[in-house]
């Protein structure tokens, strides 16, 4: 009797969750209903490049997004190529300087690398000489025509935009082997009553190993010309020691007094890869600056 | 274009005052080596009383410092010979003066465009008396311009 009982009751419990199962079911089916529109053919906007359409077409979504992220990555950082341009520049602020009397001249040839528009490898050579009788002085100071070399980089801040305009910093390492002379020496004694001493020194060679720290700035004036400026933190790292004294002048380096020192050049420029700058494109009244063969395309 | 031409003349003529401006005309040392003579006593500095220098040979008998308390003196080198004597006279009852000898290389030097060419000296050997002085020494023996003791004078 109590065994029909309970199967009467396994029964009715089952066919209970049988029925609220088959309810729940219904329910799920009318809340979250499955549109069959993936026929529906995605038109990609206009301007996509043919590649990434491609891509799409032949099931390669991973690729295709790749590419597109890629792409919006080159609107706001835009690539310039390995080699981007050469430029020769003539460092004339030391010629000028002669026209407000300074003493000493150098003038030098640089070679600058553009790359990605933001290392830039530098090579400096000049030449540079002195001569000074000071007011008051015992002495003429001349320091010979001789050469000096520099070789260093800069790191161009504004790599986002065109390289005819930029600002950067950079290190270089100078050397200069050179010879001075030290004439018209005049020592008076008083004490001992000796007037009248003098002595030459003639052809005193020296070198002198100096480093530079520099900020600069570069702006295009006209077609590939641009005009630069650049200051700088200079100091002595090693020089040859010499028993009658140190030289006042070192060729590229200035005169020994004082860490600072300013240069001006004039720059021409040779573009190179131009086909692979980035261009800039205009809309409306707002510029933006985009890579030739990258188009952001809005797939999605 | 007339606009840019305008700032680059204006960062041309700044970078060149500032060119101008930044010269640093200071020589901080003397005009010429010349050794500083201090007096010591038991590794103390001290000032010797009514005390008057002279060189011998020195024109007209002048003195580098004449009836002085001085605890240092500056001993000018002759630079048309490689030797030269300075007589101490204490000017006091009993005590003997005392003479000091120095001999030098006299060497050409250029020091710098603000403190000029000048001579340095390398002593290379020294002799005094014994009255007040105990004993002189030179620990360096290159005499520069720079303004430091180099001649410790040792007294009794």
């Amino acid at each position: 009797m109590r065994t029909k009982r309970l199967y009467t009751i396994v029964a009715c419990l089952m066919a209970t969750l049988i029925a609220i199962t088959a309810v729940a079911q219904e329910q799920q089916r009318k809340v979250t209903p499955v549109k069959p529109n993936t026929n529906k053919t995605l038109t990609p906007p206009k301007g996509t490049p043919e590649k990434i359409i491609n891509e799409y077409l032949s099931g390669d979504t991973a690729q295709a997004r790749a590419q597109e992220r890629k792409d919006s990555l080159a609107k706001i950082y835009p690539h310039y190529p390995k080699l981007t341009e050469f430029s020769l520049g003539l460092n004339f602020g030391d010629l000028l300087m002669t026209a407000f009397g300074q003493k000493y001249t150098s003038v030098d040839l640089n070679a600058t690398l553009n790359m990605w528009n933001r290392f830039q490898p530098v090579l400096v050579m000049g030449l540079g000489r002195a001569k000074d009788t000071p007011q008051d002085m015992n002495f003429t100071y001349t320091g010979k025509l001789s050469p000096y070399f520099k070789l260093g980089a800069n790191y161009n801040f504004l790599f986002k935009n065109e390289p005819r305009y930029q600002l950067y910093a950079g290190a270089r390492l100078g050397f200069s082997a050179f010879k001075y002379d030290i004439t018209n020496v005049n020592i008076d004694n008083p004490y001992w009553g000796e007037y009248g001493n003098s002595y030459e020194m003639k052809g005193v060679s020296s070198t002198a190993l100096w480093g530079e720290f520099l900020a600069g700035l570069k702006v295009g004036i006209a077609g590939n010309w641009s005009l630069g400026w650049e200051v700088k933190f200079h100091g002595i790292f090693k020089e040859k020691k010499n028993e009658n004294g140190k030289p006042w002048y070192i060729p590229g380096y200035g005169t020994r007094n004082g860490n600072w020192a300013f240069g001006i050049s004039l720059y021409y420029t040779i573009p190179l890869n131009h086909d692979r700058w980035p261009v800039k494109e205009e809309k409306g009244k707002n510029k933006q600056v985009k890579s030739n063969d990258q188009i952001a395309p809005p797939i999605r | 274009m007339t606009s840019k031409i305008k700032y680059c003349a204006c960062a041309t003529v700044m970078a060149l005052v500032a060119m101008v401006s930044c010269n640093n005309d200071n020589c901080m040392g003397n005009s010429t080596g010349i050794p500083l003579a201090a007096f010591f006593n038991n590794d103390k500095k001290v000032t010797i009383s009514n005390l008057t220098v002279y060189g011998i040979g020195a024109p007209n008998d002048s003195t580098i410092i004449n009836n002085t308390n001085a605890n240092q003196v500056y001993l000018p080198l002759r630079i048309t010979q490689t030797s030269c004597q300075y007589v101490l006279n204490y000017n006091t009852e009993g005590i003997e003066n005392d003479t000091l000898t120095f001999n030098y290389d006299i060497i050409p030097y250029f020091e710098s465009r603000e403190c000029g060419a000048m001579y340095n000296f390398k002593i290379t050997s020294w002799e005094h008396t014994y009255n007040a002085i105990d004993s002189v020494r030179i620990p360096d023996p290159m005499i520069t311009n720079s303004d430091v003791v180099t001649i410790n004078i040792y007294m009794r």
